[in-house]
C-alpha cells in the first residue's frame, strides 16, 4: 500500500488524558511548619504588593498581589443610577462585582458568574458600605468592579483591601480604609492567610473553619464577617482577634501605598 | 501655610478645637479626621481657627448641587419641559453623564405661562442653567433659566451646521440674526445699551459669542 507521507500518523493506541495529570491533591500536615515558610499560629501573613492607579480609564483602581493572590480593583463613578428608589435621593449607592478570571483557579471556571461570585461580590458590598460616605453623593452611584487574577487563598480579605484601596485612589470620600483579613482554623491550630491548598484542605478533625474579617483600622470597628465551617463561640472570637491583628500588620503598606499614589498623581503643589 | 502634609482616609488630623472643617474632613468625637487620600492644608482664613482640608489635585468630583450653575445641552423638547444632558458644573466638565429637565413654567421669568418650548429651545442648544431641585425619584436634576445670566449660549441653525449669534428675551431663544453663510458673527452688547421700552419689562440679552462657520 502507498504510504501517506503528508500525514503524521497518530499512534495506535490512544490514552486518556486525565492519566498525565497531576495526582490527588497533597493532604497537609496538621502541624508543624507551613508549606511556605510561615508559621502556624503567628499572625504571619503574606508581604503584599500594592499599587493604585494602573486602570487609566477607571477613576480608581488598585493592585494587590500577596504571594500567588493576585487582584485587580477599578473604581467608575459617581455617575447617575438608572435605576431609583427613595433611598437614592439622600445617599449614593455601591454596586459591588467580583469576578474570577477563568484561568485564576486551578481548575478552569467559567465567565458566568457562580452562585459564590455572587456571594463574594455581597460581601464585599457589605464590607464596604460603612466606610463610605454616600450621603455626599445623592443620587448617584458608585461601581466597584474586583477581577481576581490568580486564586490563591484568602481572595476574600485581599479583594477587601484591594477594593478599598481602589475607591481612596478614586476621590471617595471615605470614613476610614477597609482591610480585610482571614485565617483557616484547622482543630487546635490556625493558619492566617491561608493559601488556595489550605483553604481546600478539609480533613476530618473537627472545629475545621475559615473566617474572614473585613475591619476599620482607624475607627476600629468590624464592617464584614464572614465564617463557615464548624467552630466553638471561644475559637470564632480568638480568630476575629488575630484576624484584626492581621489586618494592623497590613496597614502600614496600604498607607505607604495611598501615599505614593498620590504624589506621584500630583507631585508637591 | 505649614509644610504639606499627605493622609489617608481615616487619618486623625487635629482636634476640632484646632481647626474648622474644611471640606475632605469629617468630625467624630471631637476630632477631626480627613476623608480622602491627598494632601493636608490649612489655611488661616480670617477667623479665629484656621481651616483644614484634605484636597487632591486631580479634578474634584462635583456633582450638580442645588444653587449651582451648570452648563448643559438639549437633547429633546416636548411642549411642557426640555431634557438636557448636564455638561459642565460651574467650569469642571463631568465625566459621566446626568440628566436634567427644564420645565415649561421655569424657562422665564416673566410670562411663564406664554413660553412656547419649540421656540425656546431647540435639540443640540448649549444652555447655562441654575439646578433648582436634586428631583424625585422619577425625575432628573431640575433647572430654570429664569434669570438674567441663565440661558441658551450657542445654538445651531435650522440649516444644520452654521451657528447663529442669539438674542435672547428673557431666556427664550429668539434667533435673530439669520444664519449667514460666510458670515462671522460677533456680537458683544451690554444689557444696559439695550433697554428699551417694551412690553417685556426689561429685554433680557446677554454677552454672545458666536462663530459662524462656512
Amino acid at each position: 500500500m502507498p504510504t501517506d507521507t503528508k500525514r503524521v500518523r497518530a499512534p495506535e493506541v490512544s490514552q486518556s488524558p486525565s492519566l498525565f495529570s497531576c495526582g490527588p491533591a497533597v493532604v497537609l500536615p496538621s502541624h508543624g511548619a507551613r508549606a511556605d515558610g510561615r508559621q502556624r499560629d503567628q499572625v504571619d501573613v503574606r508581604p503584599v504588593f500594592v499599587r493604585c492607579g494602573l486602570v487609566s480609564q477607571a477613576k480608581g483602581s488598585a493592585y494587590i498581589e500577596a504571594g500567588d493572590t493576585k487582584l485587580l480593583c477599578s473604581v467608575y463613578g459617581p455617575k447617575e443610577t438608572e435605576r431609583k428608589d427613595e433611598t437614592d435621593m439622600k445617599c449614593g449607592r455601591l454596586t459591588t462585582d467580583m469576578r474570577f478570571a477563568p484561568f485564576s483557579c486551578p481548575e478552569r471556571g467559567s465567565w458566568i458568574q457562580g452562585s459564590q461570585d455572587k456571594n463574594f461580590s455581597l460581601m464585599l458590598q457589605e464590607s464596604l458600605q460603612p466606610a463610605l460616605c454616600l450621603h455626599k453623593y445623592p443620587r448617584s452611584q458608585i461601581e466597584v468592579n474586583v477581577m481576581v487574577l490568580e486564586n490563591s487563598g484568602s481572595v476574600q480579605a485581599h479583594a477587601i483591601t484591594c477594593a478599598s484601596l481602589a475607591l481612596a485612589d478614586a476621590g471617595i470620600e471615605m470614613y476610614d480604609l477597609v482591610l480585610g483579613c482571614s485565617i483557616r482554623q484547622d482543630g487546635s491550630s490556625y493558619v492566617v492567610d491561608p493559601t488556595y491548598l489550605e483553604e481546600n484542605n478539609w480533613s476530618s478533625s473537627e472545629h475545621q473553619g475559615g473566617l474572614t474579617v473585613a475591619f476599620l483600622p482607624s475607627l476600629n470597628q468590624v464592617s464584614g464577617l464572614q465564617s463557615d465551617g464548624e467552630m466553638t463561640e471561644e475559637t470564632l472570637t480568638a480568630g476575629i482577634r488575630t484576624c484584626i491583628e492581621g489586618c494592623y500588620k497590613l496597614y502600614p503598606v496600604i498607607q505607604q501605598a495611598l501615599v505614593k499614589a498620590v504624589r506621584r498623581a500630583a507631585p508637591e503643589s | 501655610m505649614s509644610p504639606t502634609r499627605l493622609c489617608v482616609p481615616g487619618d486623625k488630623l487635629c482636634s476640632v478645637e484646632d481647626c474648622i472643617m474644611g471640606t475632605g474632613v469629617y468630625l467624630r468625637h471631637g476630632y477631626i479626621y480627613s476623608s480622602l487620600a491627598g494632601y493636608v492644608l490649612r489655611k488661616n482664613e480670617g477667623e479665629e481657627l484656621p481651616v483644614i482640608s484634605v484636597v487632591r489635585e486631580t479634578e474634584v468630583q462635583l456633582l450638580p448641587d442645588v444653587g449651582a450653575i451648570v452648563t448643559c445641552k438639549v437633547t429633546s423638547i416636548n411642549s411642557r419641559f426640555a431634557k438636557v444632558h448636564i455638561l459642565y458644573v460651574g467650569s469642571t466638565p463631568l465625566k459621566d453623564l446626568f440628566r436634567g429637565t427644564i420645565r415649561k413654567e421655569d424657562v422665564r421669568a416673566t410670562e411663564k405661562d406664554k413660553v412656547e418650548m419649540h421656540r425656546s429651545f431647540r435639540p443640540g442648544d448649549i444652555v447655562l442653567a441654575k439646578v433648582i431641585s436634586l428631583g424625585d425619584v422619577q425625575s432628573n436634576y431640575l433647572l430654570t433659566t429664569a434669570e438674567n445670566e441663565l440661558g441658551v449660549v450657542v445654538a445651531h441653525s435650522d440649516a444644520g451646521e452654521h451657528t447663529v449669534t442669539l438674542l435672547w428675551r428673557d431666556g427664550g431663544v429668539q434667533p435673530q440674526v439669520e444664519t449667514g453663510d460666510r458670515k462671522i458673527i460677533i456680537q458683544f452688547m451690554s444689557t444696559s445699551d439695550l433697554h428699551c421700552p417694551h412690553s417685556y419689562e426689561r429685554r433680557k440679552l446677554c454677552v454672545l459669542v458666536c462663530v459662524s462657520v462656512f
